[in-house]
């Protein structure tokens, strides 16, 4: 078994210690006194320098290492191999498209793709990208061009940095349809059915996204203040947005109509 | 700064990046709502920079694109499409388009996008 210095988060504290990797297990040694099979994992998330690992045996244990990039890169990689998740092997392009443009220089890799509770990951020998399902914009089964013929892809679109990025993934056309319809059952707390919103809330959403403000929005859309406010309670309602500041409109008090009063006076005077 | 002439089919877009524009200290030089009305504009106003909707009635994008470097080589065009045109953006970029802006818009990428194009 091999150790390398890592932190883990242990009663709200990182705690460093010497990690042990082995071939089928992760072990904290004390304080935290945890040992992880890998087949027990059954999720893995990825911030930034953090991995989170989630195994559940008799009970859901959640781990959280920090450790150096290359530390995480081994763990990723012999946690994803072997976890208790939806794995298959496959060519991918990720990112293949950014902001609706491909990306110069990008290359199918032969790897896996590993589709776990939040997210899905794509692993090859020299790289591990995670989409958090969280992300997932849109999954499609379409038609790429692969070495000048038309050949079937799974498409999966996703929020980066808020650009959309797309990826690809490739293999024989009976796995991708079992691939397309794990990847929609997964995302499907994501699906936007029932989400009726009328032109003029599209038009809101829009105008959001693109950095407008509620008055720029009601002037643009001529809408009074108070249907742009039915129509934020709408999309927050159904989740699509969330409240980042309050503002406030104010009258002056009869104390502060004397004060301006007074300060224009003595300005003229 | 640039003197801008916006082209889309669609008054919400065109109103959506004049306001983008106006707060990033653009002027707008003017409006077209199809290719041919694109090229016209072009030949009377003679502007800094031309946004270009792709997908648009009577003649496309490319299509204004085209008529646009025919009168004017040095024209800066930045197109603006939707997610998974990458095509059409190849396409364009290889007809002489300086730079793409992608639906929906975000101002401070159509901003950063046209500062770029601008000084290019």
């Amino acid at each position: 078994m091999k150790e390398v210095p890592a932190k883990v988060e242990h009663n709200n504290t990182w705690v460093v210690i010497k990690l042990g990797i082995g071939e089928d297990r992760i072990v904290l040694p004390a304080p935290v006194n945890k040992e992880i099979l890998f087949k027990t994992v059954v999720d893995v998330a990825e911030r930034k320098n953090i991995l989170i690992v989630t195994a559940k045996a008799e009970s859901e244990v959640v781990v959280k290492i920090l450790s150096v990039e290359k530390v995480l890169q081994i763990l990723k990689k012999m946690i994803l191999g072997t976890c208790n998740a939806y794995r298959l092997m496959a060519y991918f392009m990720s990112p293949a498209i950014r902001g609706g443009v491909m990306i110069t220089g990008a290359q199918w890799e032969k790897g896996s793709v590993v589709v776990v509770h939040t997210g899905i990951w794509f692993v090859s020998a020299t790289k591990q990208v995670c989409v958090p399902v969280s992300d997932v914009a849109a999954i499609e089964l379409t038609k790429r061009e692969v070495q000048g013929k038309p050949t079937d892809v799974v498409r999966i679109d996703h929020l980066e940095s808020g650009e959309v990025v797309s990826s690809l993934v490739l293999c024989p056309l009976s796995t991708l349809q079992v691939l397309f319809n794990f990847l929609k059952d997964t995302t499907k707390g994501m699906d936007m059915k029932g989400t009726e919103l009328d032109s003029v809330d599209q038009q809101v959403a829009m105008l959001i996204y693109s950095g407008m403000d509620s008055h720029a929005i009601e002037n643009m859309l001529n809408i009074p203040h108070k249907q742009l406010d039915a129509i934020y309670d709408k999309i927050l309602k159904l989740g699509l947005a969330e409240v980042v500041t309050i503002r406030r409109e104010v009258q002056l008090t009869a104390k502060g109509v004397r004060y301006i009063s007074d300060a224009t006076k003595a300005q003229t005077n | 700064m640039g003197k801008i002439l916006i082209v889309d089919d669609t008054l919400f877009m065109r109103t959506l990046l004049k306001n983008i524009l106006f707060s990033g200290g653009h002027t707008i030089a003017g409006e077209a709502g199809d290719g041919e009305e694109a090229i016209a504009k072009y030949k009377e106003l003679k502007p800094d920079l031309v946004t270009m909707d792709v997908v648009m009635p009577k003649m496309n994008g490319i299509e204004a694109l085209k008529g646009i470097k025919a009168l004017d080589p040095a024209a800066r065009v930045v197109m603006c499409t939707a997610v998974g045109q990458e095509q059409m953006v190849k396409l364009a970029i290889k007809t002489g388009a300086k730079g793409y802006i992608v639906k929906p818009f975000q101002a401070p990428k159509v901003l950063e996008e046209v500062k770029n194009v601008l000084a290019s």
